[in-house]
C-alpha cells in the first residue's frame, strides 16, 4: 500500500510537471510579444481576448491546423524524430530539479521535487547536452542550406558554451560540497552564491543565454541571415514542438540560475512562501531573457566563438582557481 | 624681479598647471572608460533605455477596432459636389476640371435646365484612376467641387469606384475640425464600416516620446 501511494504520487507529480511545462509556452509567448511591443512603443497583441490574452491559443490552433509539410528531399525518419529529440531532454531535466523543500497537504508532507539525485547537477548538464541532437538532426534531415548552416552553427555554439558553463558551476559545487541541487540551495540559506561567485554567475548566465539560443546568441536561427536556421523547413505542429522546447530551455536556464546562484527558494527581507520566492526569482530571469532580446543585436559568428573561448573559458577557469584559494 | 619677468613666470606656471590638469582628466576619462567597459556600461545603458521605453505610451492607433484618424481639413480625400444657398448644384458644367485632370478621370456632360442654366447631366469621377491632386478644385470657377476628408472607400470592384453626380452631392463635405484620433467602432454587419462618434479627438502626436 505504501509503495502504491508513493508510486501514485510520483506519477501525479510527473503528469503535473509535464502539463505545466507544455502549457507554459502559451503565457510566455504572449508575455514576450507584449514586452516586445511595449519596448518598441507598440501594444503587442490586442485583438484576441482581453489585451490579446487568447492570442497564444489562436496561434496554437493555427499551428495545429496547418499543413504538416515534409520536404521531398528530406530524410523523413530523422525529420520526424528531430522535434521529439529537441523536446524530450529539457523535460527530462526537470525530473531532477527541486522547486522547494516540502509542502504539507492534508497533513502529509509532500516533497516539491520528483527525485533528489546526489549527482543532480551532473545529470542536468548531461541531459541538456542531448538537446543539441534534435537541432542538428532537424537541420541535417531537412536537406536545405539554411537548415544545415543553422545546425552547424548550433553544434559549434553548444560545444563552445557548454564547457565554460560546466566550469562555472564548479565554484558552486565547491561551496556546497555537494552536487545535489537540494544541498546547493540549503547551503545558500544565509548568503546567496552570487555574492561569493559573481564571475561564476556571469559566465553561467551568458553561457545559459547561448545554451537557450536567445539573442544575443541566437545564431542557430538568425532570421536575418538564415531564414529560420535549423527549423526553416518545419511547419505546423513540428515547428510548435521546437518552439515549446526553446521556451522550456529558457525556463530551465532561469530555474538553474536561481537554484545555483540566487538561493533557490530562500527569501530575503520579505517573508513569502518559499515556492513563491522561487517563482518570483525565476520570473525575473525570464523577464531578463526577454529584456535582453529586445535590447541587444545579435553577435557575429566569429565574435560568438571569441567570447566563448577567449573570454568565458578563461574567466571560468580563473573563477575555479580563485574559489579554490579563497574558500579552501 | 621685473614686472615682465613676473608675468612670464606666472604665465608659465598657468600653462603647466592647465596642461597637467588636462592630462589628469584625460587619464581619468580613460580609466572611466575602462571601468565602464569592464562592467558593461554600454549594455546597461541600452537596457535602461529599453526599460524606459517599456513604460512609455505606445504610439499605436488601434485603427479599425477602437480608434480612427480624422484628417485635417486641408486633407485631399474623396471628392464632393457643393450646392448653393437655394439647394441648386453649383456646378456649371464648364468641364474645366475634366480638362485639367492629369488622369482624365472626370467626365462631364452638360445640359440646360428649366431656368436656362448650364448644369451637368452627368458628372462622373473614376476614383480608381484619380490621384487626388486637387487640381479640379483649383480649376473650378464656380467653387463647385472640392476634396473632402473621407478616405475609406476601398472596394472589391473598380466599377464601384466610378462615382456619379448624385453620389458626389451626397458625400460629406469638409469639416473644419480634424487632425485628431477619435473613438471608433468597426461594424461589419452589412458593409465594413468604421464608425466614428465624436467630431474632435486627441492629438496623436502627444504620444510621441521625444527623448
Amino acid at each position: 500500500m505504501e509503495l502504491v501511494v508513493a508510486l501514485g504520487l510520483i506519477v501525479f507529480k510527473v503528469a503535473l510537471l509535464i502539463a505545466i511545462l507544455l502549457l507554459l509556452p502559451l503565457p510566455l509567448t504572449w508575455l514576450e510579444r507584449k514586452i516586445a511591443g511595449h519596448m518598441q512603443q507598440r501594444m503587442g497583441p490586442m485583438r484576441v481576448g482581453w489585451h490579446g490574452l487568447l492570442q497564444p491559443v489562436a496561434d496554437g490552433i493555427k499551428l495545429l491546423t496547418k499543413e504538416d509539410h515534409i520536404p521531398a528531399e528530406a530524410d523523413r525518419f530523422l525529420f520526424k524524430l528531430a522535434p521529439i529529440l529537441a523536446l524530450a531532454p529539457p523535460f527530462v531535466v526537470f525530473a531532477a530539479i527541486p522547486f522547494g523543500e516540502t509542502v504539507s497537504v492534508l497533513g502529509n508532507e509532500i516533497t516539491l521535487y520528483i527525485s533528489n539525485l546526489n549527482v543532480a547537477l551532473l545529470f542536468v548538464f548531461a541531459v541538456i547536452g542531448l538537446e543539441v541532437y534534435g537541432v542538428i538532426f532537424g537541420g541535417w534531415a531537412a536537406n536545405s542550406k539554411y537548415a544545415v548552416l543553422g545546425s552547424l552553427r548550433t553544434c559549434a555554439q553548444m560545444i563552445s558554451y557548454e564547457i565554460p558553463m560546466g566550469f562555472a558551476v564548479i565554484g558552486v559545487v565547491m561551496l556546497a560540497q555537494s552536487m545535489s541541487l537540494l544541498d546547493i540551495v540549503r547551503a545558500q540559506s544565509d548568503v546567496w552564491n552570487v555574492v561569493y561567485q559573481p564571475i561564476g554567475f556571469f559566465v553561467f548566465f551568458v553561457a545559459g543565454l547561448a545554451e537557450a539560443q536567445r539573442i544575443p546568441f541566437d545564431l542557430a536561427e538568425a532570421e536575418g541571415d538564415l531564414g529560420a536556421g535549423f527549423h526553416t523547413e518545419y511547419s505546423g505542429i513540428r515547428f510548435a514542438l521546437f518552439m515549446v522546447s526553446e521556451y522550456v530551455v529558457m525556463v530551465l536556464v532561469s530555474v538553474l540560475t536561481v537554484i545555483l546562484f540566487f538561493g533557490g527558494w530562500n527569501g530575503v527581507l520579505i517573508p513569502l512562501p518559499p515556492l513563491l520566492w522561487f517563482l518570483l526569482k525565476v520570473a525575473f530571469f525570464i523577464y531578463l531573457f526577454m529584456w535582453f532580446r529586445f535590447t541587444f543585436p545579435r553577435y557575429r559568428y566569429d565574435q560568438l566563438m571569441a567570447i566563448g573561448w577567449k573570454v568565458l573559458l578563461p574567466l571560468s577557469l580563473a573563477n575555479i582557481i580563485i574559489s579554490g584559494v579563497v574558500f579552501s | 624681479m621685473h614686472a615682465a619677468q613676473k608675468l612670464w613666470v606666472r604665465t608659465c606656471k598657468k600653462t603647466l598647471r592647465s596642461r597637467s590638469e588636462a592630462a589628469m582628466s584625460h587619464a581619468l576619462d580613460k580609466a572611466g572608460r575602462w571601468i565602464g567597459w569592464a562592467f558593461f556600461a554600454d549594455l546597461a545603458n541600452g537596457l535602461a533605455l529599453t526599460f524606459g521605453y517599456m513604460f512609455s505610451k505606445p504610439v499605436t492607433m488601434q485603427y479599425p477596432d477602437k480608434e480612427k484618424w480624422l484628417p485635417y481639413s486641408r486633407y485631399r480625400g474623396h471628392h464632393f459636389l457643393k450646392r448653393d444657398a437655394e439647394g441648386e448644384i453649383k456646378c456649371v458644367a464648364c468641364e474645366l476640371c475634366a480638362r485639367i485632370c492629369p488622369c482624365d478621370c472626370i467626365e462631364v456632360v452638360p445640359y440646360e435646365d428649366e431656368k436656362g442654366n448650364r448644369r451637368p447631366a452627368k458628372f462622373e469621377i473614376d476614383t480608381a484612376r484619380c490621384l487626388f491632386c486637387g487640381l479640379c478644385e483649383d480649376a473650378c470657377p464656380a467653387d463647385a467641387i472640392a476634396l473632402g476628408q473621407q478616405y475609406e472607400f476601398s472596394s472589391f470592384s473598380s466599377r464601384d469606384l466610378v462615382i456619379g453626380r448624385d453620389d458626389l452631392l451626397a458625400k460629406p463635405g469638409k469639416a473644419m475640425t480634424g487632425g485628431g484620433v477619435v473613438a471608433a467602432r468597426l461594424s461589419t454587419e452589412r458593409d465594413v464600416l468604421v464608425e466614428a462618434s465624436e467630431p474632435r479627438g486627441y492629438n496623436w502626436w502627444r504620444n510621441i516620446r521625444r527623448k
